[in-house]
């Protein structure tokens, strides 16, 4: 039985609430235009469970991912672990649902948009989506807020004092014990914890995401998550390109990894560190990865052969310094 | 006029209070210029790059209050990149050398260095105020140097400012002939100040009327300094994490009973429902409250709160408060003013958040709101409708839909109408912020009727060039206007380039704007400075010499009598 799960659009934070949102592909320079939709697996009630995660698995089962375009959300499950595998749907597999027209397609904004599609579908999406509880489905045709840089419109100074609260803390834990994550959780909400005491440290931290192809430069928050699974599964997320639907592991093979950190996929996760060395992720130990990462950068494995993965020798970790190589 | 003795047009124009006054009488005649330059004692500078330093301290000799604005406004949300500009330190330099009797100085949104504190506070030996807001580059030894070199400091106000804090004792640095202190704000300090050493310099600073203090500051610390301030206005406590059974909470309830002039409070990090009791006796007499900071704090809580709260004029608060705590203050506070709504939860759609309900619940309550700050999660258009006829007094007004370019939900329509009747009903509206889903009549609608809008921001709106120019060539008193992820391009840049000197500035990114539309504005326009801004982590992306048909990232263009800046780093590109 083919499972489709509900998901939130954006950042892969534990306490985030599964959202229905209109992202879409961030349309090429060749105005490629391509839309995403999610719908919920599970039965139950809607609205249940708020703190819900991301994306939802099963074992055995194949899921498909997608982002909805006002497609109702049926139902939240338990809440689900990260890093499960899934499929992009696209608007093709749902015709009726309305996207407005990207205008937008030459653009860096994200914009959802789909050919032959028009506000009457839209309108219907809207009302079933307004059944659920969430009030954040609006049939939107832009990203949610979360994905957007700069948006929403608060200070840096309030985000950086207000985002990090002891209070996201203990959601964080509360939500830990839900889904039986392990002590590496606790480990990044304990450090925030402690930044929360008013050290000099970052309290949330933010660095920039590029993929190449896409003119438009995204933010994730580092220190929403706790894992590479995570981190990977919310840029997969952010980042829609068609091609990235078959890079994405499905659960048949039993790894519940994104394809970014498999390296047979077209694309590749990779870092810069604080030695301005470009890095593939994935080797480091996840505390050590924050502490050394300054910007995320998703290339095409063709330009990534040769990036310097480090080496162990002995005790500690080398890291030759390279250049990828350039087509 | 030249049968009136100087001095008598020098004390008419005493009367005149506005910046804006004084620059007209100013121009009206030679003998007029000059006893109105000569007698200006506050002068605002709203950008820092329209006027060298030094012009500004020759035309004013007498100056003895200057504020300085530096970077745009979308630099508070990360937009403008780190490095981008807005130093104060030529301003101080500026200042030291040309107006030396110079006793306040607020600036906003600049870098500051340590060296220019400590050239500050050597330098003018009437220092009396300084004011930093959003500001970033100075350290707790820049404080330090203030504190020990400034005297008769009056005034320390450090607002929402990036501080690297160095363990230096800055606050121990006042020396104990210091009692002159009467406002004193470091809330936005991460370090700690030593205890004994603030307990002793607001008890001999008895004139000491406003005191803000940090996260550091523990209850125990609050409940002795309040003990030696009882006529304290205004207070911003420090953390507030007390244990409701332990003694220095009992102390603080007692120290607060003391505090009858107490108007104005802030600060409650960590701060437990329950602690909040200790509060009640002095609601009734608060006329500003600022809770925003204080996550903990659920819509119950607040309400209980708020129920005593019936002299509020200010309200700053989390959306925690949801809906209902909203109609609590409507009903409550009668005499409530200025609203800020914050979002408690920006990851997710959140259950604890507010919707058009609340905002037309306190419009039907407050009739006296004339300034607005809300984000939440969806607005309709019969909201606004409503809410223009209820609070037709707005003159700052600033919603934000969480969601970028969202429907009104239940029609699925534009908020265009909502949007529309806020303008048209509220005619005194200066600052507008737009969100959720906009076409182009919503620009058609501000063009018309928002005659006195002085700040526009747009983000994800509108559908052609028509929108940005129905703005353009409609809003007389237009100032700045901030665009950002809207399909407005170079035809709408150009088709009305003189207006931009009648403006501060303009701001456009992740616009349609191409580099060579900001060539042709430049080149038409000599007095502008056109600002093509390059994001760094483009620039090994580029291409050498971008096509003047390259879409400009981000472009900041502003009228400025100094000509193209020195001082802008390789990334910026003044046309």
């Amino acid at each position: 039985m083919q499972g489709v799960c509900g998901f939130d659009g954006g950042v892969a934070s534990p306490e985030s609430v599964s959202s229905v949102s209109k992202a879409a592909v961030a349309a090429t320079e060749g105005g490629e235009e391509e839309g995403l939709v999610v719908d919920d697996v599970h039965g139950g009630a809607v609205g249940e469970r708020e703190e819900e995660r991301e994306v939802e698995v099963s074992n055995g089962e194949e899921l498909e991912l997608g982002l909805t375009l006002g497609a109702a959300r049926k139902a939240k499950a338990a809440p689900a672990r990260r890093g499960a595998c899934c499929r992009i749907l696209t608007a093709k597999d749902f015709p009726s649902l309305a996207v407005r027209a990207s205008r937008r397609s030459h653009s860096g904004s994200l914009a959802s948009s789909s050919s032959g599609t028009n506000r009457g579908g839209g309108t219907a999406g809207t009302k079933r989506t307004a059944e659920s509880v969430s009030p954040d489905v609006g049939g939107s045709p832009h990203p949610p807020s979360q994905m957007v840089v700069g948006w929403p419109p608060i200070r840096a100074f309030r985000m950086n004092n207000l985002f990090n609260h002891p209070k996201d803390t203990t959601a964080l834990k509360k939500a830990d014990v839900d889904n039986g994550v392990d002590s590496t959780s606790k480990t990044a909400s304990g450090s925030r914890d402690q930044e929360d005491k008013g050290c000099a440290t970052r309290s949330s931290f933010f660095v920039k995401v590029k993929m190449d192809g896409d003119p438009i430069g995204r933010k994730v928050d580092l220190s929403a998550h706790h894992s590479y699974e995570t981190l990977a599964v919310a840029l997969d997320l952010m980042f829609h390109k068609p091609t990235m639907a078959f890079a994405l592991a499905t659960a048949a093979h039993g790894s519940k990894v994104s394809k970014l950190l498999d390296a047979s996929s077209e694309f590749a996760l990779t870092y810069e560190d604080k030695d301005g060395d470009w890095m593939l992720v994935g080797d480091v130990p996840w505390g050590m990865f924050l502490e050394t990462v300054k910007r995320l950068r998703i290339m095409r494995t063709s330009d990534a052969n040769g990036l310097s993965q480090p080496v162990h020798f002995g005790k500690g970790f080398y890291y030759p310094s390279t250049l990828p190589v350039d087509q | 006029m030249t049968y009136f003795p100087e001095e008598v047009v020098e004390h008419i124009f005493d009367f005149l209070s506005s910046h804006r006054d004084r620059n007209i009488v100013s121009t009206v005649c030679k003998a007029w210029y000059r006893v109105e330059r000569l007698s200006r004692r506050i002068v605002f500078v709203g950008n820092c790059y329209a006027v060298r330093p030094g012009r500004v301290m020759a035309r004013f000799p007498g100056m003895k209050c200057l504020s300085v604005k530096g970077k745009p406004h979308f630099a508070d949300f990360n937009l403008v990149p780190h490095d981008w500009g807005g130093f104060a330190l030529p301003w101080i330099e500026a200042a030291a050398r040309g107006c030396p009797g110079l006793e306040e100085l607020r600036l906003k949104r600049m870098v500051v260095s340590d060296e220019s504190l400590e050239l500050l506070a050597r330098s003018f030996p009437n220092f009396k105020a300084l004011v930093l807001v959003s500001c970033e580059g100075f350290t707790t030894d820049g404080l330090a140097a203030i504190a020990t070199h400034c005297r008769g400091l009056r005034e320390l106000d450090l607002q929402e400012n990036e501080v690297e804090d160095h363990g230096r004792q800055w606050l121990s640095c006042f020396p104990d002939s210091c009692t002159s202190l009467e406002s004193l704000n470091f809330a936005c300090l991460k370090g700690e100040v030593n205890a004994g050493a603030l307990e002793r310099l607001v008890a001999r600073c008895v004139n000491l009327r406003s005191l803000k203090l940090n996260r550091a500051i523990s209850v125990e610390s609050l409940a002795r300094i309040l003990a030696r301030t009882p006529h304290l206005v205004e207070l911003g406590t420090g953390s507030f994490t007390v244990e409701h059974r332990a003694e220095a909470y009992q102390r603080l309830i007692h120290a607060f009973r003391k505090c009858k002039s107490l108007k104005s409070l802030s600060g409650f990090w960590d701060v437990a429902p329950r602690c909040l009791q200790s509060i009640y006796s002095i609601c009734p007499n608060l006329t500003v409250l600022n809770l925003s900071y204080a996550p903990a704090i659920q819509g119950a809580d607040l309400v209980k709160l708020i129920r005593h709260c019936f002299k509020l004029q200010k309200l700053w608060v989390l959306d925690c408060i949801g809906d209902k705590g909203l109609a609590v203050v409507a009903s409550t506070c009668q005499e409530l003013q200025e609203l800020r709504v914050f979002p408690s939860d920006i990851y997710g759609t959140g259950t604890a958040a507010v919707t058009e309900e609340g905002l037309v619940a306190i419009s039907s309550g407050c009739s006296k709101l004339n300034s607005l700050l809300y984000f939440c999660h969806q607005m309709t258009n019969a909201a606004l409708i409503t809410v223009a006829k209820n609070c037709p007094h707005f003159t700052r007004f600033r919603l934000c839909i969480l969601d970028p370019g969202k429907p009104d939900p239940d029609t699925n329509q534009p908020l265009d109408e909502g949007f529309g009747a806020i303008v048209r009903s509220c005619k005194d509206l200066r600052r507008l912020s737009l969100s959720g889903l906009l076409t182009d009549k919503v620009f058609l609608y501000i063009g018309e009727y928002a005659a006195r809008l002085e700040m526009l921001s747009i983000a994800f709106a509108g559908d052609s060039d028509k929108g940005m120019v129905y703005v353009l060539n409609g809003c007389k008193n237009l100032r700045k206007l901030e665009i950002r992820d809207s399909p407005f391009g170079d035809a709408a840049l150009l088709v009305n380039v003189g207006k931009y000197e009648t403006m501060r500035s303009l701001w456009m990114s992740s616009c349609d704007v191409t580099l060579g539309g900001c060539k042709a504005l430049a080149a038409k326009m000599p007095r502008l400075n056109v600002e093509v801004i390059n994001d760094r982590d483009e620039s090994d992306e580029m291409e050498e010499n971008p096509s003047d048909m390259h879409k400009v990232e981000k472009m900041y263009v502003y009228r400025t009598l100094a000509g193209a800046r020195n001082d802008a780093p390789e990334f910026v590109e003044i046309l």
